[in-house]
């Protein structure tokens, strides 16, 4: 199983999620930062549970993200 | 000669706005939320800490720029307008902005609007484009002196004005961090680390050390210095009124992500340059004054950027900070006593003796600086020093407010185990 977390407050909206996995990320048309599709907010700290043929992405979307705000497990 | 300057500061926090007043900022200039140059400081304010600036500044006769100097994708308009409706609301004084998006948008509500140095102005016709929009114009960094005097007289001569009906206010950048790059335009950080510079995440790859190979035959060329691209910090304060005769209107000073000392400290000094140039009573002696001062505190080593029309920069010769003293944590304010003017601290690190320079920072109280004449501790009377765990109390002069930090000031080489 895959676990995404995301500490949205600190995203600086540079959109690098979104491209390389649209399908999870979206851009907030309200506030500009990115949004984890899916995820449930806890104090600021957004998770999703996946399955596995999602990872490889993800690790890529974490690996691109400048501020480092994205955890995969 | 000039009759009127103003002396623009940097502030990351409310400790760093405070400092800047302090020092005798005419005005200050912030970030909000990531679509500012400083993105990644944590330092940087939301909001809903608008009205509470707009206030402060307000009430010590300081105009406020909130920067708003990212480049702006598709998705950041609504919270670009929103931003720029906040600063109307809430009586901020202009916004700083680089993208057309921006400047178009505030300039519709209302707002006023200074072009970024992000907008890399360097020539008058530019200077005319942007008058439909903006009343004060951040130059280029990499103009010399002669061309931002060319300019000046330019928008005189030409009467360029800004929407206001004044003629347009030429800005430029009197102290702190340069980069190599063509002022921000630097794509080094996104090439290496993703981190766009132009989105306010700059990883400063400039400031590290490098080694230049030759891929044919493997050899290393010969460098003098392994900081190929970390230029020097900017300072002006020894030719400021040479500056200051070009016709430039607003200094500004760099560094929304420097401490509160650093805003104060730099400030204080360039308010006095500003001013015994207006007095006519700038000397070298003066200069002296200011350059030793400057020195004790966050810098990269000096030099006068490129105003001088030199033929290359200048590059620093180590990493981090070469300032000769830096400010230790030791503890924090646990009382005042206003009828005497006494500040009381736990003393949370280290230790602190009669003599020793202290720094007290907070965000309403800013930057107090003091030496400890005479030390109390918990309730045996007055002490030599005062140790971790220990409550100690001293004159503060100024009002200090719980939570507000003590810091000790010590030389810069000095090893944390004897201080």
């Amino acid at each position: 199983m895959l676990i995404i977390t995301f500490k949205r407050q600190k995203c600086i909206g540079c959109n690098y999620c979104k491209e390389i996995a649209p399908k999870r990320w979206q851009m907030s048309k309200k506030d500009g930062k990115s949004n984890l599709i899916g995820a449930i907010n806890k104090k600021g700290f957004w998770t999703i549970k996946l399955g596995e043929e999602e990872r490889d992405e993800n690790e890529r979307v974490a690996n691109a993200c400048p501020v480092k705000i994205i955890e995969i497990r | 000669m000039q009759q009127k300057v103003e002396l623009l500061a940097p502030a990351g926090n409310f400790e760093c706005m405070v400092a800047a007043i302090q020092g005798g900022a005419d005005a200050v200039y912030f970030g909000v939320e990531q679509l500012n140059m400083r993105a990644r400081a944590t330092m940087n304010f939301v909001i809903e800490d608008l009205p509470a600036i707009a206030h402060l500044c307000k009430q010590h006769k300081v105009r406020s720029y909130l920067t708003l100097n990212t480049i702006i994708y598709d998705h950041d308009i609504s919270m670009m307008r929103h931003i720029v409706n906040e600063v109307k609301r809430t009586g901020i004084d202009a916004i700083i902005a680089a993208d057309q998006a921006v400047i178009s948008y505030a300039f519709k509500k209302g707002v006023e609007v200074h072009i970024s140095t992000q907008a890399n102005i360097t020539n008058i016709e530019t200077i005319e484009f942007y008058s439909h929009f903006a009343d004060v114009m951040v130059l280029s960094r990499e103009l010399s002196l002669n061309q931002i005097k060319q300019i000046c007289k330019a928008i005189e001569k030409q009467q360029i004005k800004g929407p206001s009906g004044k003629l347009v206010e030429i800005e430029v950048f009197a102290h702190g961090a340069l980069c190599m790059a063509v002022s921000g335009k630097c794509h080094l950080s996104l090439h290496t680390q993703n981190a766009s510079a132009n989105r306010g995440v700059c990883v400063q790859n400039c400031r590290r050390r490098y080694k230049v190979i030759d891929l044919e035959d493997g050899h290393e060329l010969e460098l003098d210095n392994e900081y190929i691209m970390s230029a020097k910090d900017l300072c002006t304060i020894n030719f400021i009124d040479q500056l200051l005769d070009t016709g430039v209107k607003v200094l500004k000073i760099e560094g929304r992500g420097k401490a509160p000392d650093y805003v104060k400290t730099v400030t204080r000094c360039y308010r006095e340059a500003i001013d015994s140039y207006l007095s006519n009573n700038y000397t070298s002696e003066r200069v002296e004054d200011w350059m030793s001062r400057l020195y004790n505190v966050y810098n990269r080593g000096f030099w006068g950027g490129y105003y001088l029309g030199r033929e290359m920069g200048e590059w620093a010769d180590s990493s981090g900070s070469q300032a000769l003293t830096k400010k230790i944590y030791i503890g924090k304010a646990t009382n005042y006593y206003a009828r005497s003017g006494i500040g009381e601290f736990l003393i949370e690190a280290y230790s602190v003796k009669i003599g020793q320079q202290v720094m007290i920072i907070g965000p309403t109280t800013g930057v107090i600086e003091t030496t400890i004449n005479t030390l109390h501790v918990n309730n045996d009377g007055a002490k030599e020093s005062a140790e971790k765990g220990d409550y100690c109390s001293f004159e503060t002069g100024i009002q200090v407010r719980n939570s507000d930090k003590l810091y000790k000031i010590v030389p810069a080489k000095e090893e944390l185990s004897v201080c």
